[in-house]
This record gives C-alpha cells, structure tokens and sequence, in this order.
C-alpha cells in the first residue's frame, strides 16, 4: 500500500508472528474455560459426601439420590447403558417422590420408537396423568411389564423399578444433553430447592425438622397446583 | 532534444523499476522497455500549455447532445468536478510559480489500461474496446454502482434524479474514432495542450519532455503507472497534488487485486462436496457401526424380549 | 390435521389459513398492538418503495456521486445476508456433523434463512437503477467482476433455501409426491448451501478489495472476504440463539407436550460463538498489522473501530464463554444479542461510516430509506409468525413424529 506506511515490512511480520503465538498460547486456557470441564466436579465433591442414602436426613440434597452410572434427563427420567449395548431407562428418584404413589404405568410398546425429548411413557395418579419424556432416542426391545402390573416395583426406580429398555442409534450423542455424576446431583441439589421454594409454606418446619419429606410430596402437600408442579418438573 | 546524463540515468532507473511494477501490470508489457497498452490510442495533456478556453467542454457537450457548459468564467472560483451533464470538466488552480499564469486541468475519464470499472461490472455494460476508450452500454447496465465503487479516480456519474438512471463519463470519442475523427476536445483545442496518438509514442513523448526539461516539468507523467497506466497522461508544471489530482492511487492496476480472490470459488466448488462428504461420512460412522450389530434384535414390531 | 379429497376445499383454508378460525374471529384475532405497530410501519413503507420506483433513487435515497451504495445495500442487503447465514451453520451441523440434537432448530434456522434472503434480494431491488437488467448477469460473460460472483451466488442459494424451505411447505399442503423427494435430497441441498454460502458470505467482503483508498484502512484489507465469512457463520449461531429464544416465547404454545431442550442448544451454540469470536478478534488484529494500519488507530474512526473490536467482538466472545461455562443461558442469549448488533455494526461500518472517509459532508440515510428497511424486516418478521403458525417449522409433521426418520 502506498502512502502512509507506519510501519515496514520486517518488524510488522515479526508483530504477525508474536500476535499469533499470543493468541495460541490464550486460546488453550481459552478452550478449557469454554468447556468448563475440570473445575465443576471439584467444587461439588467437596460439599457432597457419602453416596447420599434417601433415609438420612441431611438436608435438601440427601433427598433424592443418584447412582454412579446412570444419566439424568431434565425431564426426571435416567438412561443407563447396559454391557449388552442396550439402555435401560427409568424414572428417577426425585420424580417418584413428587409424584408418590403411582395408579398406572403406560408403558410403549417393544418395537416402537422413542426420541429423546419426547413422551414414551405416562404415570397414573389418582385421574391424572404425568408424561414422561424418554431421555435417549432409540427402538424399545425391552419393557418392564412386571413395573406396569405392579406400580410398587417403582419404589426401587433404578432397580426393579426400571421402565422399559431401548436400543440406541446415537448414545454418545444422546449423553450429551443428560447429567450424571456430580453434575446431576447438582442438577438435582437445584431442582429439589426450586421445588422446596414452591412449596415453602408447608414445607418450612419440615425442613426444620430435618425430617425426610414423604412420597408423594406434591400432592400431599399442594393438591391444587400438583400438576402444574409435575408439569414443571417433568417437562411435559 | 539533448539527454544529459542525469536525465538519461533518471530514464533508465524509471524504466527498470517500472519493469518491477510490470509484474503487477497488464501482460502486455513482454519487455522491461514496452509500455502496457502500447498500441491503445492516448492523450497526453500537458497542463504548461492549456489556456482555459473551455473549448474542449463545448465540443464534449456537442457531440454527447448534453447542454452547453455554462458560459461564465465564476465557474473557475470553485473545484469542479465531471457530471452526469458535464462529461469534461476544466478547472483553474493557482500557479505558485507565478500569480498571474494560473494552471488549468482538464479532468475526464482516464481510460485506464486496465480499467477497475470494466473489470467490475458484472453485466460488461462498461467494457474496454481493443483499441483503448473504455465505453458504456445503457442497455445492458443494471444501476448497481459497482463500478462507482470501484473506480479510484471517481469517474463515473449516475443519474441518480432520473426513472431510468445511466452511468455518465467520458468514451473517449470511442464512435468518432472508429470513424477515424479525433476525440471532439482533441479536434478543437488551440493550444496543442491535448495530444492524441498511441501510448506507447504519448508515454515516451511525455518523458522526453518532462525529463528532458527538469527545471521545468515536474519529474512525473502522471497516468505512467497510476492505476497501473492509464490512457490519458498528465504532465505539469505544478504539483499534482495542487491539481486536485489524485496522487494517493495505486501503481498496480486495480483489477490485479482482486484477481486472487475471483481464483478461489472454482476452488471451493471443486473442493467442498468432497470435504463435506467426508466429514459427513467421519461423523455418521458411529450409527452405521450400532445399525450393523443391532440388526439381529430386529427393527419393527417383534416380540418383547421378557 | 390436512382434510382433503373428501371434504369441502373451504375447510382446508380455513383450518390451515384461518387457523381454524372463522372468518370474523380470525379478522378479530389479529387485531394486536403488536400487529398494529407492524400495519403503521408497512402502510408508510410500501407506499415509499412505490414512490421510489416512480420518482427514482434521487427523490428518496441520500445516495451521491461519492457515496453509491447507502443503507440499503448496507443493511438490506449486506446484514440481511450475513444475520440469514443460521441456514447453513446449523444445516452443516445436523446433516453433515451428525449434531442431531439440533434437529429441531434446523427448520426455523431454515426459514430465518430464506426469509433473510428474500428482504436482501428485495432491498437489492429497490437500490438498483434498473433492477430489469438483473438477467444480464446471466447472459454477459462479467466474469472478472466480484459482483458477478455475489450475484450468481445469491441467486443459486436462494434457490436452495427454497427447495429446503419448500419440504415443510408441501407437507402442509399434503404434497407427498413433492416433499419426499426433497427429504431425501437434503443432504445434497445442504453440501450445496455450504458451498455457496463460502462463496457468496466471503465475496460480498472481496466487493471492497478494489477500493482500498476509499475504506478507512482500518476495515480494508486483503482478507477481507475471510472476516466476512467468519462473522457469517458468527451472525448465524448467534441469530438462531436469539430467534429460538423469541419463538420459545411467542409460539410457547407448538412446543407444548414436546420437550425441546433449547436451554442445553443454546450453550453448545454459546461455546461455539465463543471460539470462533476469540479467534476472529485476533484474526482482525492480524489483518491490521498486516495492512501496516496501527497509525490509524485515531480520530473518530480509530475510536470507533475499537468500540466495534472490544464492545462487539471481544465482549460478546467473553459473554459467550461465561455463559456457556456456567451454563447461564440468559448471559449466551445476551451474548447472541450483542453479537448480532456487532454484525449490523460490521457490515454498516464497512459499506457506510468507513466508506468514503475523507469526505467532510459524509453521508446519512435518509429517513426514507430507513423506513424501507424498517418495513422490509417487518414484512419478514410478519411472513416468519405466518408461516410458523401454520407450517411444520418449530414442530414435525405428524408423520415424522411417529414414524421413522
């Protein structure tokens, strides 16, 4: 360019060059930052202890426990992969301790097709009905028939009561929308104070007491709003 | 004319750097000492002998069938550019050498070798002929302007007031030469200030006065190398920047510059399906791998498996 | 939903066009403040766009001898293309790197995208002379032009939205014979819609690279084109965060009974917007050392260029990656919002504030022209809530929905 040159040819290419190997050397704590990975679980380990057990009363998070493997979606459903290729899907424990005691399961049926996001089950309770969106995309093989005749199995949700099990085209794709781990209990940890803030009123000297609230805590406690709650919770 | 040494060394080193800027300029130019556009008709304007008749805007305005220039000499107070009713305007400056002997330059389109305004319009409704003038056709011209942002020595006029707007320059005469007339300002200046002939004999006539008179001229033909050579030179006594001549243009032609970069969409034509599929292919392995081991449990409506 | 064969033609307008509605309930239905403020906007605006075909671009534009392309090449043009890149970015995303969980924002990306299209295409028509000669570009051989190129471009993209927006208008108009061939051919449509949106999103920066005196060199460089592009693909990511957030809003009512996570999307995208502005924040650095422009880094365009380099480009970058770090989607929607201002500033600054820079009488759009342009994103907007309302944009079609994909 002619004109106004400010600067010659061999000190600005050397300013190229130190600006570039600036830039990269940012761009990796950059990169770190963005996706957020080391620092979260850290954080959490310390304020979380033991593998919180559903009887013990520590506070709000001990409420609703997590186990290691398996994956949460924001609908309050989980999906674990099994040694076989196939996932296993449930509901989880907080969305059974809302909901409490359950009429009826409506399960899909093998063969048909869930997606991720969409509804692929439905819980009865007194006349209403909850959805349940499925946490994974995939082709139902297995259903838990024994969980729809019996709705107590439920009690034990990420045992007995599993719900129905799918094969799934694209898990790793799948994971990338669940929580698990820290993560999840976190997840939880903020869904369970967003809940305990809808239902202060009641909830307040329960939580004084340290008491472990009872199943079915929506509807005990708000049998107005409860499917508003549910609504809320589970996304559907 | 007498060369002395001075002047002859100051010919050679122009002429080597300008075989330097012949890389950046048209292809024409096979030798160092060929000058782009040789053989495409020129006029060299030597602002030392222009009387400020306006003659040359009389005969403009005549032979495009525009109005007449207005005919008082206020028009010389004020800096003047070309319209679209003025295709070529003269205007006065102050000579700094004397009071009394004012400058007068005649601006018009400069008939680049390499025209940025050609080069930019993509319906060709300005193009160059072989012979030199770079001419419009109405016609075709869509009203996009580019050639507006294109041109470095901001040439071209739109009719911005009309329904159905032109682009207004200077053709260099383009018909009348093909009749084998002069240019219409060529055919009417008294002076000898406008003189028409071939470049390559303008370029060297232009040298052999400015370098030749160094006490003179400025050492300068103006149009040589500007926008990579253009077809109307300037030569003067005065400064070009006190001109208002546009001394900040580039010596490489215009076109040149972006040549590079109308080279790379063939490029990713060619280029991207392949990318793309591949990618594609990259990152859809994962569900042909799960599609294959579970084609045994079966896709639709079969047995529960408990 | 679609009845046909069987029953009156007048209910299928009444269910898909009145939205089910009668006649009256559906004329009262769009009488809204909102719609309101839309009628004023057109009704001052279609009457000005008649009168710039009558009285020419002098009566109504701003536009000089100096100063040949204003806001409406600027905005209209320039910005709308750039803001309408979310077509192929996500496209990309889904067909070609299998990110499947952007599916559901694919379609409105997609329509966001053509709708973009059509007001650049619209806005070009109003700004050119004789808009007519148009068809020159196919028959004239201007190959050594930019602008031929940007032209060609434009025109066989548009062509591509369509063929790609068109699939859930035919399933709204129960034309399987038409949608499922063009199903089955989106992945090509989508290695075309790439392939020309590089070609066209970087040469509407190459246009300036034979103007190097005129751009203020803080904006010129040879590069140009490479900026264009990636502020492209940064408009794109950026427009589809800020119009899943609006349409979540206004048309909560289609997501109902579905889950849609758009909170978990629009953090990946967050991440996404957050690399590629860090890394185009230093690539602008280069362009200018590259160009030897540091000394003007002075004056009002000095100081302008570094609100548009630190408010519009490295801001939004360290929002972006806050944002989707902390998994706060309220800061990435802020984020996207900036980012999306930072682009109309880009392409504003380039075409008009840096754009005949020594000129002390510079020029300002007039309000004709602004109203224009205001009118024609109206109509866009309009057309966008129209057809959203009616065609499977934000939700699948009932057969997809049950059926395989």
């Amino acid at each position: 360019m002619t004109g106004h040159e400010f600067l010659s040819g061999y000190p600005a290419k050397l300013m190229e060059y130190a600006l570039a190997v600036g830039y990269l050397i940012l761009f990796i704590p950059f990169w770190r930052y963005v996706q957020g990975a080391k620092a979260a679980p850290k954080r959490v380990a310390v304020a979380v202890q033991a593998p919180a057990r559903a009887a013990e009363p520590r506070g709000v998070m001990a409420w609703f426990h997590v186990p290691e493997n398996v994956h949460l979606h924001p609908g309050h459903t989980w999906a674990r992969m099994e040694e076989d290729g196939s996932v296993t899907v449930g509901l989880d424990d907080f969305a059974h301790k809302l909901v409490g005691r359950v009429a009826a399961v409506a399960l899909p049926e093998p063969g048909a097709r869930v997606a991720q996001g969409e509804v692929a089950a439905r819980l009865g309770a007194d006349s209403k009905t909850v959805g349940l969106l499925s946490p994974v995309d995939g082709t139902v093989v297995a259903v838990n028939r024994a969980a729809a005749e019996e709705p107590g199995r439920l009690e034990d949700p990420y045992g007995k009561g599993w719900l129905f099990r799918v094969k799934p085209p694209r898990f790793a794709a799948n994971v990338r929308q669940l929580f698990s781990g820290a993560a999840a209990r976190e997840w939880l940890e903020g869904a369970s104070q967003a809940l305990a803030a809808r239902l202060s009123p009641q909830l307040g000297h329960v939580l004084q007491d340290g008491g472990t609230p009872v199943n079915g805590i929506a509807r005990e406690l708000d049998p107005e709003h409860w499917d508003e709650i549910a609504r809320n919770f589970f996304r559907t | 004319m007498k060369l002395s040494r001075r002047s002859f060394l100051r010919v050679a080193g122009i002429t080597g750097s300008m075989a330097v800027a012949a890389k950046a300029a048209p292809a024409q130019a096979a030798s160092p000492f060929e000058t782009p556009g040789a053989d495409e008709v020129s006029m060299l304007v030597d602002t030392t002998l222009c009387l400020g008749c306006r003659g040359c805007e009389a005969a403009c305005a005549e032979a495009n069938k525009l109005p007449d220039p207005p005919a008082d000499e206020g028009v010389f107070d004020e800096p003047r550019k070309t319209s679209t009713t003025a295709l070529t305007v003269v205007t006065r400056f102050a000579n700094p050498r004397d009071e009394k002997d004012p400058r007068y330059v005649k601006r018009q389109c400069m008939h680049c070798v390499e025209p940025a305004c050609a080069s930019a319009c993509p319906v060709r409704a300005l193009d160059k002929l072989p012979f030199g003038p770079v001419t419009y056709h109405p016609e075709r011209c869509m009203g996009c302007r580019y050639c507006m942002v294109a041109c470095p020595f901001e040439v071209p006029k739109y009719e911005y007031e009309k329904a159905l707007p032109t682009v207004k320059k200077c053709t260099f005469c383009a018909a009348r030469q093909e009749k084998g007339l002069l240019p219409a300002c060529a055919s009417v200046c008294p002076s000898g200030a406008l003189k028409f002939g071939k470049r390559g004999e303008l370029v060297a006539e232009a040298r052999r006065r400015v370098y030749g008179n160094p006490d003179k001229y400025v050492q300068h033909v103006y149009g040589e190398h500007e926008a990579g050579g253009t077809n109307w030179l300037y030569i003067s006594d005065v400064d070009f920047a006190k001109l208002d001549m546009k001394v900040t243009v580039n010596d490489a032609s215009y076109p040149q510059l972006v040549k590079g970069v109308l080279g790379v969409p063939p490029f990713v034509m060619t280029l991207w399906p392949p990318l793309l599929m591949g990618l594609y292919a990259f990152s859809h392995r994962r569900d042909e791998v799960s599609s294959h081991t579970g084609g045994e449990h079966g896709s639709k409506g079969e047995g529960s498996h408990e | 939903m679609n009845s046909h064969a069987t029953t009156a033609p007048r209910s299928w307008f009444k269910e898909n066009i009145l939205l089910g509605m009668n006649p009256t309930d559906y004329v009262k239905s769009l009488l809204t403040p909102f719609n309101a403020v839309c009628a004023f906007i057109c009704m001052v605006g279609v009457p000005l766009l008649v009168y710039r075909f009558y009285a020419g671009l002098g009566a109504t534009t701003n536009l000089s001898q100096t100063q040949p392309w204003g806001l409406w090449i600027g905005f209209d043009m320039m910005t709308g293309i750039a803001l309408a890149a979310g077509g192929f970015t996500i496209g990309a995303a889904v067909e070609i790197f299998n990110l499947k969980e952007y599916h559901a924002i694919e379609r409105p990306a997609i329509l966001t995208g053509f709708l973009g299209y059509l007001i650049a295409v619209v806005g070009l028509i109003a700004d050119l002379g004789k808009p007519w000669n148009m068809v020159g570009i196919f028959t004239y051989n201007g190959t050594r032009s930019v602008l031929f190129e940007v032209a060609w471009c434009v025109a066989c993209y548009t062509t591509v939205l369509f063929l790609e927006f068109a699939v859930p208008m035919f399933e709204w108009l129960g034309l399987k014979r038409f949608y499922q061939p063009l199903r089955k051919a989106l992945l090509a449509l989508t290695v075309l819609s790439v392939m020309f949106s590089t070609m066209h999103q970087s040469a509407l920066g190459s246009l300036f690279i034979i103007a190097p005196g005129k751009l203020y060199p803080l904006w010129w460089s040879q590069w140009i084109y490479a900026f264009f592009f990636i502020t492209a693909i940064v408009a794109g990511i950026s427009m589809v965060i800020v119009e899943s957030a609006i349409s979540h809003k206004v048309f909560h009512s289609q997501f109902e009974g579905r889950h849609v996570d758009a909170s978990a999307l629009t953090l990946g995208l967050g991440k996404a917007g957050a690399v590629v502005l860090f890394a185009y924040f230093f690539l602008k650095l280069q362009g200018v050392i590259d160009a030897h422009a540091w000394g003007y880094v002075k004056g009002f365009l000095g100081a302008w260029w570094l609100v548009e380099m630190l408010g519009f480009i490295l801001l939004p970058a360290l929002l972006y990656a806050y944002g989707a770090r902390n998994r706060n989607v309220t800061v990435v929607r802020v984020a996207a919002a900036i980012a999306v201002v930072g682009i109309v500033v880009n392409r504003l600054n380039v075409s008009i504030v840096a754009w005949d820079y020594g000129n002390p009488n510079h020029y300002v759009p007039s309000w004709m022209e602004i109203w224009v342009s205001l009118t024609l994103v109206t109509l866009g907007v309009l057309a966008f809530r129209w057809i959203v309302n009616r065609m499977p944009v934000l939700h699948e079609p009932a057969d997809l929905a049950t059926a395989e994909h």
